[in-house]
C-alpha cells in the first residue's frame, strides 16, 4: 500500500495544480483488531483495515472539501479537480483559512503492533472473573480492540505533520438478571496503552458492574422535590458535553451560545477546573494535531471557576473575532477536589447519585431533563435505594455555576480523568 | 462504484462465508445565518468478509477492491475464524440456509442536480428565510444525502445488488426569548436521491412558516408541568415509540441477553389497539423508506409482527439468533458500512394506523399536552425509555393552548402502551435519523397518533 505522507503531498500538489489559492490534505491509515464478545462467549474477531484522503480547497475565499478512502493516484487527481469545482459554486467567506507554517514534527504514541494473544486471554480473564464475582451480570456486548492510526497533514503554508498512535480500547455493555427480574443495562470504556492490567482494574468498569447487579430490583422517587445531584464520572462526560457545546463554532457563530460574553467570569464553582490534555502523558488516548493542522497543546478551560477558553476552531475564530483555541476539546481531565466521595455523599439531605443520564441535548438556555438511570436515591447522607422511573431536569449552567463538591477520586478512562461532582438545585420527580 | 463480479470468487467461500462489496457516499451543504458553512462530498469503499466455524466468526475488510485484496481479505476472515475455533471450540451447528437473488437500484431517473444546484437551491432556501423572517436570531439550512451501494454474496449462494439513497432538507430557526435563545426544527426528504427528495417552493415555503409560527408561541412557551399526563403523541412521536422503546426490546440478540421481552411472548403487552410491524420494505402498497429486500446475511426480508392487536408475537432475528431460536431468519441482518459486520437491527417499524381523527383525540382530553416532535430517543432493555421533546402545545378542554418548552417523556413502554385509548386514522414515515448500536444505520420509524398516559419531566 502506498505511504500516506506521499500521498499526502501528492494530493496537495494536485489541488494547487488545479488552482488552489490555498489547500491542505489530510490522509489516515487505520488498522483494527477488535475481539467480540456477545453472551458472555468470544464470538468474532474482526481484522479491519482503511484508509481515509480529506482534500480541502480554497480559491477566492470559496471553499470545496472531498474525501475518499482510496490512495489510488487517478482517484485522487480526480478528487482535487472536484474539490477545486465544488470550491468554484460555493459562496465566499473571508474567514476562510489554513493553519499558517509551522515546524515539520512527527508524533508517535502507543505499541505498533495488537498482541493477538494478550487480546484473547485479558478477554478471556475477564470474562471468567465476571462470571465469578458477578454471577448475575449478563454481558449483553463487550469488545476489546488495537487500534493503529497513522496521520500525515500537509497544507499549502507548509504544515507538515505526521503522527502514529497505537491504542487499545474496551467497552462492554451489561445487565443483572435474577430469575424474571432484570435492571437496566449500563455501559463503559476506556483506551489504554498496554494491557499490563487486568480489565476489570481500569476505568470504572468493576463499579458498574457492581452497581448494576445492585439494580435488579429498583423503586421510583416518591414525589417531586428539589435536591442535590452527584453526577457520576461515566455520567460527568456527559455533562461536560452541555458545558462545552455552547464554547464550539457554531453556538458562537449564530450567536446563541449562554457563554458568548463569559470569557473570564465565573461560569462554575470555584472548586471546578477544566482542563483539555490532548498531548499530557496522562491521557493515553489524546492527539497531537488539531483538525486545522495546529500542533495541537493543553490548554485550561475552566480555572477555578472562571472560563479562560473558547473552543473555536481557525474558522470560528476569523468568524467571531476571538482566539482560536490550543486545541481542538475533548481529552478532558476534572482536577480532584479535596473531599471524599463518600464525605460527599454525607453532605446530601436529599437528590440522587446520577450515574447514567438518558435525556436530549438541552435547550440553548441550558435547560436539561432526563431519565436518572443506574442511579440511587440519597437520603440524609445515605445511598437510600436504587431507583426507576425517575426524572431529574435543571439548568445545566446553573448547576455548573453552583456546583458544590468535587471529589478526591477521579477515574481515569484513558480519553479523560474525570472526578463526581456535586451540584445542587435539580427538580428530581418520581411517582 | 467500480464493477467486480464477486461470483468469480464463489469457489473461495469455504465455511459459510458473506463476501460484500460496498460503498457509501454522502453530500453535505449548509448555511448558518447565509454563511456557506458545508459544502463537502465523501466516498467510502471496500471490501469485507465473514466467516462463520461453528460458533466462531471471523471478519475482515479493506478499502481495496482489487482481485488481491479481496483473496486477503476472505483468507483472513477465514484466519480470525480459525483464531476463535482453535481456542473456544463451542461446536455450535449450521445456520439456516435460505437463498436470494435479487438487485434494487432507487437512484433518480431524472437528470442528476450538480453542486452548484443544489448550492444555489440552499442559498434560496436561506434567502427566503432571511427575507421573511428578518427578527431570527439564527437560521440554519443544511442539506444531506447518503447513499448505500452494495453487492453481496454468499457461500450459501445468495446474490443480492442494491442502491438505496436517502436525502433530506434540513431547516433550524432561533429566536431569542425573555430568558434564553429557544430553537424549533424540521426536516423533508426520504427515501431517493435529491432529484426526487426535494420538496416544490410551495410545500417548503408551508414548512418553513408554519415552523416560524411555531418558534414563535414557544417564544412565549411555559414548562411543562412534571409528572403523569394525558397525552398525545404526534404521528413523528409514535415512530420513534415504536422503534426505541418496543422495537429494540425485541431484538432477539437482546432477548437473549436478558431484555424484559424475552419473558413476554405471546403476553398481552400493550393495548389491543395497538399492533406493531418491522416492515422489511413494503407496507401499505409504497416502498418503505429504508427498504431491505435482501439482508446482508443473504436472507430476503420478511415483515416481521412484533406485536398484534397488544399481544407480543416475534422478535426479529439474525441466523445466528433464528438458529438458537428454532426459526427462519426474518431478513433483520444489517451493516452500516463495508468494514462493519452485520448486526440484528430494525428497518421500518411503525405501530398500524386506528380509526380515530387527530381532531378527536385532542378534543377528548381535558387537561393534558399534544407533543410533536422529538429530538432524540433512547431506551433500555427494560423497556423504559425516553424521548427528548422539542415541540408541543398544552391541551385544555379539548383545546390547543400555550406552546412548551423543550422538555422529556419518560415511561415503561409495555405499561405506556396499555393506557393507549386512541390510535389515529393518519401515517407518517420519518426517516432522517440514525439509530446507534454500536453501528449508526437509517432507519425508518412510522406511526398514527396515539392517547396515553406518559411521565413528562418539567420544573
Amino acid at each position: 500500500m502506498r505511504h500516506g505522507d506521499e500521498v499526502a503531498q501528492e494530493a496537495l500538489d494536485a489541488l494547487l495544480k488545479a488552482g488552489a489559492d490555498k489547500a491542505s490534505c489530510g490522509v489516515s491509515t487505520s488498522v483494527v483488531t477488535e475481539l467480540n464478545v456477545e453472551r458472555a462467549q468470544i464470538g468474532l474477531l474482526r481484522s479491519t483495515m482503511n484508509v481515509n484522503v480529506n482534500l480541502m480547497a480554497i480559491k477566492d475565499q470559496k471553499k470545496g472539501s472531498v474525501s475518499l478512502n482510496s490512495l489510488e493516484p487517478s482517484a485522487i487527481d480526480r478528487a482535487a479537480t472536484d474539490t477545486l469545482a465544488m470550491a468554484a459554486v460555493s459562496q465566499p467567506d473571508p474567514a476562510f483559512d489554513i493553519a499558517e507554517a509551522q515546524e515539520p514534527a512527527s508524533f508517535e504514541s502507543g505499541a505498533k503492533e495488537p498482541d493477538h494473544d494478550a487480546m484473547y486471554d485479558r478477554m478471556k480473564e475477564f470474562l471468567d472473573t465476571v462470571a465469578d464475582k458477578y454471577p448475575t451480570i449478563m454481558l449483553r456486548q463487550a469488545y476489546l480492540s488495537f487500534s493503529r492510526h497513522n496521520w500525515s497533514f500537509v497544507n499549502s503554508n507548509g504544515v507538515d505533520y505526521r503522527t502514529e498512535q497505537g491504542v487499545y480500547r474496551f467497552n462492554a455493555l451489561f445487565s443483572a438478571r435474577e430469575g424474571d427480574e432484570v435492571s437496566s443495562f449500563n455501559y463503559t470504556g476506556f483506551s489504554m496503552r498496554d494491557l499490563e492490567q487486568e480489565l476489570l482494574e481500569r476505568g470504572s468498569l468493576d463499579i458498574m458492574l457492581r452497581q448494576t447487579t445492585e439494580q435488579v430490583r429498583t423503586r421510583p422517587v416518591k414525589g417531586k422535590f428539589m435536591g442535590d445531584m452527584i453526577i457520576a464520572p461515566d455520567c460527568l462526560g456527559s455533562f461536560l458535553g452541555f458545558l462545552t457545546h455552547p464554547l464550539s463554532d457554531r453556538p458562537l457563530i449564530s450567536g446563541t451560545s449562554l457563554y458568548k460574553d463569559s470569557l473570564g467570569e465565573k461560569i462554575a464553582g470555584a472548586e471546578f477546573t477544566l482542563h483539555s490534555r490532548p498531548v499530557s502523558s496522562e491521557i493515553a488516548d489524546g492527539y497531537f494535531v488539531t483538525g486545522d493542522g495546529y500542533a495541537a497543546e493543553n490548554s485550561t478551560i475552566i480555572d477555578r471557576g472562571v472560563l479562560k477558553s473558547y473552543l473555536l476552531s481557525l474558522y470560528g475564530a476569523k468568524k467571531t473575532g476571538r482566539e482560536r483555541a490550543k486545541n481542538n476539546g475533548g481529552a478532558y481531565v476534572v482536577e480532584p477536589g479535596t473531599t471524599p466521595l463518600e464525605e460527599a455523599i454525607r453532605g446530601v439531605k436529599q437528590g440522587v447519585l446520577l450515574v447514567r443520564f438518558s435525556g436530549g441535548s438541552p435547550s440553548a438556555n441550558g435547560d436539561f431533563s432526563g431519565v436518572a438511570k443506574n442511579s440511587y436515591y440519597i437520603e440524609d447522607g445515605q445511598i437510600a435505594y436504587p431507583i426507576r422511573e425517575t426524572m431529574v431536569s435543571g439548568n445545566f449552567a446553573e448547576a455548573f455555576r453552583n456546583l458544590k463538591v468535587v471529589s478526591k477520586e477521579r477515574v481515569d478512562f484513558g480519553w479523560s480523568i474525570l472526578p463526581w461532582v456535586v451540584v445542587p438545585g435539580i427538580t428530581i420527580s418520581g411517582r | 462504484m467500480a464493477a467486480v463480479d464477486l461470483k468469480r470468487y464463489a469457489a473461495f467461500l469455504k465455511d459459510y462465508t458473506e463476501l460484500r462489496m460496498q460503498e457509501n457516499r454522502t453530500i453535505g451543504i449548509g448555511f448558518l445565518n447565509g454563511n456557506n458553512t458545508g459544502n463537502s462530498r465523501s466516498s467510502s469503499r471496500g471490501v469485507s468478509a465473514r466467516v462463520y466455524r461453528q460458533g466462531s466468526w471471523g471478519f475482515a475488510s479493506s478499502p481495496d477492491p482489487s482481485d488481491d485484496s479481496i483473496k486477503a481479505v476472505l483468507s483472513l476472515a477465514q484466519q480470525n475464524a480459525d483464531f476463535l475455533h482453535a481456542r473456544e471450540d463451542k461446536g455450535q451447528g449450521p445456520l439456516p440456509s435460505v437463498v436470494a437473488h435479487l438487485e434494487k437500484d432507487f437512484s433518480t431517473k431524472k437528470p442528476r442536480l450538480s453542486q452548484k444546484d443544489l448550492l444555489a437551491y440552499a442559498k434560496e432556501v436561506d434567502n427566503y428565510i432571511s427575507t421573511e423572517y428578518p427578527d431570527l436570531t439564527s437560521r440554519s439550512v443544511g442539506l444531506s444525502s447518503l447513499e448505500i451501494e452494495k453487492t453481496l454474496l454468499t457461500s450459501e449462494g445468495s446474490f443480492y445488488r442494491s442502491l438505496i439513497p436517502r436525502s433530506f432538507i434540513y431547516i433550524n430557526l432561533a429566536a431569542q426569548a425573555n430568558d434564553g435563545p429557544v430553537e424549533v426544527f424540521d426536516l423533508h426528504g426520504g427515501l431517493g436521491q435529491f432529484e426526487d427528495t426535494l420538496p416544490s417552493d410551495e410545500v417548503l415555503h408551508s414548512m418553513i412558516d408554519r415552523l416560524y409560527e411555531h418558534l414563535m408561541r414557544k417564544k412565549e412557551g411555559v414548562f411543562a408541568e412534571a409528572g403523569v399526563k394525558t397525552c398525545i403523541l404526534d404521528a413523528k412521536l409514535g415512530g420513534i415509540l415504536a422503534h426505541e422503546a418496543i422495537g429494540h426490546t425485541t431484538e432477539a440478540d437482546l432477548v437473549l441477553s436478558g431484555s424484559v421481552a424475552g419473558r413476554l411472548l405471546n403476553q398481552e403487552v400493550a393495548s389491543p389497539l395497538i399492533t406493531l410491524v418491522d416492515f422489511a420494505h413494503t407496507a401499505f402498497g409504497e416502498v418503505c423508506p429504508v427498504p431491505v429486500y435482501v439482508d446482508d446475511e443473504g436472507t430476503p426480508g420478511q415483515d416481521v409482527t412484533l406485536i398484534e392487536q397488544g399481544v407480543l408475537r416475534n422478535f426479529m432475528h439474525n441466523k445466528e439468533s433464528a438458529r438458537i431460536f428454532g426459526v427462519a431468519p426474518t431478513g433483520n441482518a444489517r451493516a452500516y458500512a463495508f468494514s462493519d459486520e452485520p448486526l440484528i437491527r430494525m428497518r421500518n417499524t411503525a405501530i398500524l394506523p386506528g380509526d380515530s381523527s387527530l381532531e378527536d383525540m385532542i378534543a377528548s382530553v381535558e387537561d393534558g399536552y399534544y407533543l410533536i416532535q422529538a429530538s432524540n430517543g433512547q431506551a433500555d432493555s427494560t423497556s423504559e425509555f425516553m424521548f427528548g421533546v422539542v415541540l408541543g402545545y398544552e391541551i385544555k378542554n379539548g383545546k390547543l393552548g400555550r406552546a412548551i418548552r423543550d422538555t422529556t417523556i419518560s415511561g415503561v413502554a409495555y405499561d405506556v402502551l396499555k393506557t393507549v385509548t386512541m390510535v389515529s386514522d393518519q401515517h407518517w414515515w420519518s426517516s432522517g435519523g440514525m439509530c446507534g448500536k454500536k453501528q449508526a444505520i437509517p432507519v425508518g420509524m412510522g406511526g398514527p397518533a396515539i392517547k396515553c398516559q406518559i411521565t413528562l419531566g418539567g420544573r
